[in-house]
């Protein structure tokens, strides 16, 4: 046994005093029992922060807090295009207190899994719809620098020149490609897709003039075409945008396309009907108060608000629009080498 | 046998399990590659890199001589580190870092009791109200709260 | 040029207002704290902290953010230094030199180095930022994905510089980071790559944790078991400072490491975690003595992080010029402004100057607030050294995995720290180089990604990358840099021998008909 050197005993002199002292936060920390909700809710948010998905969740956790009296946090569980948070939500125990916060892609990722025989992360039917909380018309942009001044116009260019115009997207098989799938199938014409690793190099890809066209969330495109570097042909919602007066929607050129980039809250399927009852009531009631409708203004994202039921409906429409979108886009057809 | 030719031989048996697992991929062609072309690309490199390797009669030492003095107390922080993976989400932070730092400083490290406690107490306990309390990263919390 | 000193004032009235100033240091040390969590960097700092500045106005709740950002990444050279543990994936080139500098007593003399080095290039990178927005904006968004990776495929050359030891091995060590790379959903196809049925592998295996597996706990489980502490000479209170010697030789390095590195940020897009290994293959190749890197040159330290922190700014200019969210930290950024209702756009110099210039004159603030943060805290941290190892290193070891598991707050990302730690072990015993693996898990992604979405581009046509300048110009350049390499290893025949064994054979054989 080596001699305990001189430092040691201080060193044991300091920890005792510091362990003394974090006794007290254990003990703090520890009792509290009370009905649902007794301890703080989690909002998951599949996304990295910055994107959609945490930017919504962050006014609805500060509104529902107020409601509850409860505290309500926003946790970013990221990966893989959203798979990880909303497998995570919907592999988690049906106790009201994991909530997730999904985008439409929701929908997707099974589909996803079914095309390319993955075991699937998660399925739709293990989630159980809250509530809609925003929902935004996809917005068709050109860099300003092109020659299309209008929809109809590139619709016609394209099918004079298949495979020529290019369009970025913040992944395959994400929102944007297939917004894009849509107005391919409807307008019969044929596209060059060069996806990117997110919706923000997307965006900075169009910036650049590195591709033709880009289907976005207006959010994010309006500043820019404020400043005349994009310019919006048409947008995918069943009205026009409020900010846009002068932007026709695709159904109102004869496309019968509809597609938004929507938010929602979710919980696992299992949970208990008191407790879906009491988070959709606080939701309605968090919706309705002015703090929320200033965070979303600002956002520039307007709400959309759809309780359990009819949110229900939208997405079953939804997700029965987007898996025909990819069973059309198939597994992307890769040449056999000779 | 050297050092060099026992590793480039893992290395090269690395590169042609990945060769074989991307074999359900589609190649693609050399206008379009597809998802399998860069990763049996790159195998393909290391195993010549690997090869090379093996060739070259380098100054390398004897395979024997490597000294794997420490190799215990390697496996039991690693066999530490795994605990914690599948304990943390489980049993929370505080607890699992207690357990994991009691282990270490008793049964590896052979300390007293009493610092051990010291340790394995002070250390997640005050790393945790730093973070999670007042800085507000996300730790998982086990039972009672811990 | 008036009309940009009028910015300026109006930029420091606004930051050195009391609160803001506030805010600012505040910013600084909640950064440093979370940075010096080894593999907490800017981004997972930010991220992570995002939260705590929405119920601030917009100016504050920026200054803050960039606080933090500073704070971040100033922590993180603190624990490649000390422990050899990467405080971020781009501080891996300082934990090299840096803690071989620490082995040696000159702890302080890295730390303050590193603290001085990034104090210079933040600061030109602001007044760069400040002059040259718009038109460095406008350049660095023609990078498209032909440009990125012909750079990309310049940064992958750093590595011919890296080491000192055989090439073989660090070309090998690349290859396998490339590999690891390739882990994860195809982007392009949407194919599950080596991925096993496990959803958090699906992004691939993140840098953070390969990072600091590879070096800090490999480290731990080199030196704990040996019945020697490891010899760390401990250094004394004159020597915290550098000496005259060592400042002549980083200034130098920091310069060209500032350079490279803003050069490097501006381009959209996550390259420039590369500067920091570019800049310590500048330097190693630009050294007259390039065999003391890895073993305490103390350029090995001034450039990366001058790189790193330059880099890191730059990448800001696309995002404040022109609203472009031109990687992972501007666009959490653009997120916080939007949050406050701040839009960041093109328009956002002219229609909103006082957050701007707040912004720029505030990063100033930072860097001076951290630096004089900081060098009184070497002291502090070099003390860490003296509590005897079986004790530092669980410590270590536990922050290790608070760090990796808060990035994404994944125990995958703590299991994959473990296998690398284990693999890192094993390469070291076998005399591998572990840091052309994290370069190359870096660059493997980036690359195909740019590489196949190029052929998408042109619909299967290679000559886009040479009808492109830009990627004309950095592909040439690569060309120049790999003809000169390969020039001077036939040049240096005798050591290019040596590096692959025949010299030995050669020995063997003329030594036969003497025996």
């Amino acid at each position: 046994m080596t001699a305990i050197p001189h430092a040691m005993c201080l060193f044991q002199r300091v920890s005792f005093t510091v362990l003394l002292i974090l006794f007290f936060g254990l003990i703090t920390g520890s009792f509290a029992q009370e009905k649902y909700p007794n301890r703080p809710i989690t909002i998951i948010a599949p996304f990295p922060p910055g994107g959609v998905a945490d930017l919504t969740a962050r006014p609805v956790a500060a509104a529902l807090e107020k409601v509850l009296k409860n505290p309500v946090v926003v946790v970013n569980k990221t990966g893989a295009a959203g798979a990880v948070g909303m497998s995570f939500v919907a592999n988690s125990k049906p106790d009201g207190y994991n909530l997730l916060m999904a985008l439409s892609s929701i929908s997707i990722i099974p589909e996803a899994d079914k095309l390319f025989d993955r075991k699937p992360a998660y399925t739709m039917d293990q989630l159980v719809p809250i509530a809609l909380i925003s929902a935004d018309p996809t917005i068709f942009v050109v860099s300003a620098d092109r020659p299309w001044k209008s929809a109809r116009e590139l619709v016609d260019d394209a099918k004079k020149r298949p495979g020529q115009i290019s369009f970025s997207s913040s992944g395959v098989y994400g929102t944007l490609h297939m917004a894009m799938e849509m107005l391919s199938h409807a307008g019969a014409i044929s596209l060059k897709h060069v996806p990117y690793s997110g919706a923000g190099p997307a965006l900075t890809a169009i910036l650049g003039g590195h591709v033709d066209t880009l289907a976005s969330g207006p959010a994010v495109v309006i500043p820019h075409i404020k400043a005349g570097k994009l310019r919006p042909l048409a947008g995918w919602g069943a009205k026009r945008i409020q900010s846009l007066p002068d932007v026709a929607t695709f159904k109102e050129l004869g496309y019968d396309i509809e597609f938004y980039i929507w938010a929602g809250l979710f919980a696992p399927r299992g949970t208990p009907e008191p407790v879906i009852k009491s988070v959709r009531e606080s939701v309605r009631q968090a919706v309705n108060t002015p703090e929320f409708k200033t965070a979303m203004e600002k956002l520039e994202t307007p709400i959309a608000y759809l309780d359990a039921p009819e949110f229900q409906k939208f997405w079953d429409n939804d997700a029965k629009m987007l898996a025909a979108a990819i069973k059309r886009v198939g597994k992307l057809e890769i040449p056999e080498a000779k | 046998m050297t050092t060099d030719r026992f590793a480039s031989g893992v290395l090269a048996l690395f590169a042609l399990l990945v060769i074989w697992e991307s074999r359900a991929l589609p190649l693609g062609t050399f206008r379009q590659p597809g998802p399998a072309y860069i990763p049996i690309l790159l195998a393909s490199l290391l195993l010549i890199f690997a090869i090379f390797l093996a060739a070259a009669a380098s100054r390398a030492p004897s395979f024997s001589s490597i000294h794997w003095t420490e190799w215990r107390h390697a496996l039991a922080i690693l066999a530490s580190c795994i605990f914690a993976v599948a304990a943390m989400e489980r049993l929370g932070y505080r607890l699992t870092v207690l357990l994991v730092l009691g282990f270490l400083l008793k049964v590896v490290e052979k300390r007293g009791w009493g610092v051990t406690i010291a340790f394995a107490l002070a250390l997640p306990f005050g790393s945790f109200y730093l973070f999670y309390t007042l800085l507000r990263v996300p730790l998982p919390q086990g039972p009672f709260g811990l | 040029m008036s009309e940009t000193l009028q910015n300026l004032y109006l930029g420091f009235s606004v930051a050195l207002t009391p609160s803001v100033l506030l805010y600012a240091f505040v910013g600084c040390v909640i950064g440093t704290l979370v940075g010096v969590l080894p593999g907490v960097g800017p981004l997972a700092g930010i991220s992570l902290l995002l939260p705590v500045s929405f119920g601030l106005d917009a100016t504050s709740a920026i200054v803050l953010l960039a606080g933090i950002y500073y704070g971040a990444m100033y922590g993180g050279s603190t624990t490649s230094i000390l422990m050899r543990i990467p405080g971020e994936a781009a501080s891996v080139m300082t934990c090299i030199d840096g803690y071989a500098m620490t082995r040696k007593g000159r702890a302080g003399p890295a730390l303050a180095i590193a603290a001085a080095g990034s104090y210079i290039a933040g600061t030109f990178s602001v007044v760069a930022l400040m002059l040259l927005a718009p038109p460095l904006a406008s350049f660095a968004l023609r990078f498209g994905p032909p440009e990125y990776f012909s750079l990309l495929l310049l940064g992958l050359l750093a590595l011919a510089y890296m080491s000192g030891a055989s090439m073989l091995k660090s070309l090998a060590m690349a290859a396998l980071g490339l590999l690891f790379g390739m882990i994860g959903i195809d982007p392009m196809t949407g194919f599950s790559r080596f991925s096993y049925g496990l959803v958090e592998l699906g992004d691939g295996i993140g840098v953070v944790p390969v990072a600091v597996g590879l070096f800090g706990l490999s480290e731990i489980l080199l030196t704990a078991g040996q019945p020697a502490a490891p010899e760390v000479t401990k250094p004394r209170l004159s020597e915290l400072l550098p000496s005259r010697e060592e400042w002549r030789a980083s200034l130098w390095p920091i310069g060209r490491g500032t350079v490279l590195g803003f050069l490097i940020g501006i381009i959209p897009g996550s390259a420039h975690i590369i500067a920091s290994f570019v800049s310590y293959a500048v330097e190693r190749r630009v050294s007259k003595h390039p065999e003391r890197f890895g073993q305490g040159a103390i350029e090995g330290v001034a450039g990366p992080e001058s790189a790193n922190n330059a880099a890191t700014s730059g990448a800001f200019v696309p995002m404040l010029a022109l609203g472009v969210p031109s990687g992972p930290i501007p666009a959490v950024m653009i997120a916080a402004m939007m949050v406050h209702g701040v839009s960041p756009g093109p328009l956002l110099i002219s229609q909103q100057p006082e957050l701007f210039w707040g912004f720029i004159a505030s990063m100033y603030v930072g860097n001076v607030v951290l630096l004089i943060l900081n060098l009184p805290l070497v002291g502090v941290f070099v003390n860490l050294l003296r509590v005897p190892y079986p004790f530092l290193y669980p410590g270590i070891l536990m922050f290790c995995i608070l760090g990796v598991y808060a990035v994404n707050g994944s125990v995958v990302d703590v299991g994959i720290m473990t296998a690398m730690g284990a693999l890192g072990y094993g390469l070291r015993k076998f005399d591998f180089e572990t840091a052309p693996v994290v370069l190359g898990l870096v660059l493997a992604p980036m690359m195909e990604m740019s590489f196949r979405q190029s052929l998408s581009m042109s619909s299967g046509s290679y000559s886009i990358f040479i009808t492109r300048p830009i990627a004309l110009v950095l592909l040439m350049v690569g060309l120049a840099l790999l003809l000169s390499s390969i020039v001077s290893f036939v040049r240096k025949n005798e050591d290019w021998r040596q590096r692959l064994g025949f010299a030995r054979r050669a020995r063997e054989k003329s030594q036969l008909p003497i025996d």
